[in-house]
């Protein structure tokens, strides 16, 4: 028991990092809080089950059409929505809960509401200290983890990477050097999308296997769980944060046998008390004044 | 959007060329609204008009907390939820009757308001827009978890009318006349609220909290009061909805359940109060009767046209939702905080003789 | 017993130090002034003392009462009133509003002598700032040198014992400057005991009997407007502004 725990909370812990890093790199960078993350996922999802099912393309060219899609989903939806109200911080929560809302509903109208079933990258399953794992599994595991490399690689030494970490980490200093912010936002946010369109199909396929309309609440909820824990713009925190996320839910499953629904209870549980104790979450900068 | 310029132009016009006082106004809707069923309503109207009812005091009591004080909730649907599960598992379990059990749940909201208050001092802005989303979502994990007591994913039914003893149309006449009768006395004592002294503090909270500090002002107290007051107001209104139609379900935790009083306050003006009230009547109209009979729409063309109404306004107004209180206060001046003032100073100068504009 | 007594007062941020080691007192009834080039903590200083801020060490005593832990309406309510260097109005409410805010305080409502209404004591106060015909102004309308005005007049609703007027003078014309000299000079007349910190140092000169100058968190003179222009110290921190 305690071992599928641990193995189960560690794969599952990489593919949500993954996940939660688009919703914090487009805070850090742009102050968004993207409510609409969870929607870009599902976006993804479908779109690889569309692809696969009912055009019959394989699973790799699937894969990147539907990411390549959402990424650019991700820019339209900045530039067309966000960016005219980026100031203002409530708009922005408003207007992405509300594409959110419309998402789900487009879906419904054009997929209906059933579970749509998403094809596996492999099958086949092994055993380690006697926990099943599928390769599937592991495989969005490695590719989560390889994706992190990649993206902590392209922070630290591209131009453009080292622009959004400067506009993360202070904002006037960035401007001042001349930064160009809408380019830099956009990129941000087709960034961001993308990520949410690996996670989405990374996860779809190796963990729930099923595409529905009201998919997109759980990796919201996740995100800024885990973002909320680690501290919001902290790439650090966001690792932090998913170990305990993750291991927070599956140890909800696992030992109190009904639910999935008191997991996501427990995870959100958990982000409160963090508010509570900590604001600024693990690794956030603390704000002096009252 | 345009309806609502329309109506504001329109309102101003009665109120400044044919110098109609605003309250005289407001009598006049009320009197049609108590003598409309008179015209020969159907069944499916009064429902229209009875969740319009309902809704109005959702809005209303969401928009003091938010457009009043600043504190953003999206998770308001945890009170309404709460109200209608309160009342529910109290009949269920101790035969109360209606009255009881709905006054039950309105406390009951009133007391879990004020507790979910307190952390949500601690955060601001997005982060407390977060904490609120929360709270329905645990309270929808503990249902689904304790499915003995609330009915798990089938939710609870059979929760008994408000007046059985009614044949059945009476009932719906009955249910939309005591509705508007709540919707009323709720909205009154929101209003005035809103617009009482203990309302201009509210106001200086969401305008600077720091310089309501520096003032006296225990902001800690006024945002636990302005959360308790909202969250009783929506379960009230909860927990007679879980009456009229009979059965509770998690569904009233949903996301889409906090956002209803965002659409109908952004629709009708945040911080008017009388906005969302305003706005919960004209979007039942257009839902249940323009967008289902007269043009018949799906439910999900619907929602995404009210959402899409909703980021339209948004994206008009991009000053902030905050922008919109003083335009709209400036509107309908019987809204404005200062009139309370202004009509108070003008009375002791009536009577004490002097002039409002003293030397200076 | 002073009226307000600091002592070694510290506060850091990070790795900069913002207060260092700061005390001094006031005495019921003084007007004295604080001075210093940007950046030498005496907004700080007032938001530790005003309880925006909580020192690292160090205690600050209003009336022999430790107040150094307590939050800023209890501290505003014990009668230590303050204004903000940059004006914060309530934008949304109108000017007679703004001054309602503050009568419905605790301390407030004491304050209101039982024969008046609110509204008919936040009218005066506006009068005796001059802001009458602004009274149903929302207060976003109002000019700079009205919301200056506001702002004290925000203050002295409470009926503070001591007054801390943070840069009074910021932004004003030299006609509104006089103004607010000579409404300062009728507060302290009036009774209140007031801390002044400012740039202007024309207008603050006069004003004053004391002043304290800091420099990089620290206290480095105290005494008479005349002592402290002749100070070489201060003569060199401020190299060359003329007083």
């Amino acid at each position: 028991m305690i071992e599928a725990i641990i193995i189960y909370g560690l794969i599952s812990s990489g593919t949500y990092a993954l996940l939660a890093l688009g919703f914090t790199l487009v805070y850090g960078v742009s102050g968004v809080v993207n409510m609409a993350h969870g929607s870009l996922f599902m976006l993804a999802a479908y779109l690889y089950f569309a692809f696969t099912s009912q055009l019959a393309i394989g699973i790799f060219w699937a894969s990147i059409i539907a990411i390549l899609a959402t990424g650019i989903m991700g820019s339209i939806l900045y530039r067309l929505l966000i960016s005219p109200i980026i100031n203002d911080e409530v708009a922005v929560l408003v207007v992405t809960i509300g594409t959110a809302l419309i998402f789900e509903q487009a879906i419904i109208l054009r997929f209906r509401s059933h579970l749509n079933p998403v094809p596996s990258f492999v099958s086949g399953y092994f055993q380690i200290l006697g926990v099943k794992v599928t390769f599937a599994s592991l495989l969005a595991f490695t590719m989560a983890l390889v994706l992190f490399l990649i993206l902590g690689v392209f922070l630290s030494r591209s131009k453009a990477g080292r622009a959004m970490r400067a506009l993360s980490q202070d904002r006037e200093a960035a401007l001042l050097m001349g930064v160009n912010i809408e380019r830099l936002y956009m990129m941000t946010m087709a960034i961001s999308a993308a990520i949410a369109a690996i996670a989405g199909i990374l996860i779809t396929a190796s963990q729930t296997g099923a595409a529905y309309p009201s998919m997109w609440y759980h990796p919201l909820y996740m995100s800024f769980a885990i973002v909320i824990l680690g501290g919001l713009g902290s790439v650090r925190g966001t690792l932090v944060g998913a170990l305990i996320i993750a291991y927070t839910e599956l140890t909800f499953i696992f030992l109190v046998s009904a639910a999935m629904a008191l997991a996501g209870a427990a995870v959100m549980a958990v982000m409160i008390l963090m508010l509570l104790l900590r604001p600024k979450g693990l690794f956030g900068r603390r704000i002096e004044m009252e | 959007m345009v309806k609502k310029y329309f109506r504001n132009i329109y309102l101003s016009f009665l109120v400044h060329v044919f110098d109609i006082p605003p309250r005289f106004l407001a009598f006049l809707m009320l009197i049609i609204f108590l003598l409309l069923p008179i015209t020969g309503l159907t069944e499916s109207i009064l429902i229209m008009l009875i969740t319009a009812n309902l809704f109005a005091i959702y809005g209303a009591s969401w928009d003091l907390l938010v457009g009043r004080t600043g504190q953003i909730s999206l998770g308001h649907a945890l009170f309404f939820g709460i109200g209608g599960y309160t009342t529910a598992l109290l009949y269920v379990n101790l035969q109360l009757e209606p009255w009881a059990s709905v006054s039950i749940a309105a406390l009951i909201g009133f007391l879990v308001a004020g507790v979910i208050g307190f952390p949500c001092l601690r955060v601001k802005g997005p982060y407390l827009a977060l904490v609120t989303m929360a709270f329905p979502l645990i309270m929808m994990g503990l249902v689904y978890y304790f499915k003995d007591i609330t009915g798990g994913e089938y939710g609870i039914s059979g929760i008994p009318r408000f007046f059985p003893f009614l044949g059945y149309f009476q009932q719906r006449l009955a249910e939309y006349y005591f509705t508007l009768v709540l919707m009323l006395i709720s909205s009154i004592i929101i209003y005035k609220i809103a617009n009482s002294k203990t309302g201009i503090v509210f106001v200086s909270i969401l305008d600077d909290e720091l310089a309501s500090k520096a003032s006296g002002i225990n902001v800690t107290k006024y945002k636990i009061m302005a959360f308790a007051i909202s969250g009783l107001f929506t379960s009230l209104a909860g927990a007679a909805y879980a009456h009229i139609f009979r059965s509770v379900s998690a569904s009233s935790f949903t996301l889409s359940m906090s956002f209803i009083p965002v659409i109908m306050t952004i629709f009708g003006g945040i911080g008017t109060i009388y906005g969302p009230i305003s706005a919960a009547y004209i979007l039942q109209v257009l839902d249940r009767y323009v967008l289902s009979v007269r043009i018949p729409v799906s439910t999900e063309w619907r929602n995404i046209i009210y959402a899409a109404i909703v980021i339209i306004l948004i994206l008009k107004w991009p000053r902030g939702i905050a922008r919109i209180v003083v335009d709209k206060l400036e509107d309908i001046e019987e809204a404005r905080p200062v009139e309370i003032v202004y009509k108070k100073m003008k009375k002791k100068e009536e009577s004490s003789g002097g002039s409002i504009n003293a030397p200076s | 017993m002073h009226l307000l007594e600091v002592e070694n007062l510290m506060k850091s941020f990070g790795g900069l130090t913002a207060v260092k080691n700061v005390s001094f007192t006031v005495d019921e009834g003084e007007m004295i002034g604080i001075i210093g080039p940007n950046g030498a903590g005496k907004t700080t200083l007032f938001n530790l003392i005003t309880g925006y801020l909580k020192a690292d060490s160090g205690t600050i005593k209003f009336r022999g009462e430790k107040i150094t832990r307590l939050p800023p309406h209890k501290i505003a309510n014990k009668g230590l009133a303050r204004t903000f260097q940059i004006v914060r109005p309530f934008r949304h409410l109108p000017t007679i509003a703004n001054i309602m805010v503050a009568l419905n305080s605790p301390r407030g409502k004491k304050k209101i002598e039982w024969i008046k209404t609110p509204e008919r004591k936040a009218m005066e106060m506006l009068e005796d700032v001059g802001l009458s015909e602004m009274m149903l102004e929302p207060a976003e309308n109002l000019s700079h040198g009205d919301l200056k005005r506001l702002e004290i007049a925000r203050a002295l609703a409470l009926e503070p014992d001591l007054l801390l007027l943070d840069e009074p003078f910021g932004g004003l014309s030299p006609i509104e400057t006089e103004y607010m000299v000579k409404s300062i000079q009728r507060m302290h007349l009036d009774g209140h005991t007031i801390v002044i910190v400012e740039h202007k140092l024309h207008a603050l000169m006069r004003l004053v009997k004391r002043v304290i100058v800091m420099h990089n968190g620290e206290k480095i003179a105290e005494g008479t407007p005349e002592e402290i222009a002749k100070n070489d110290t201060v003569i060199e921190v401020y190299l060359g502004k003329g007083i």
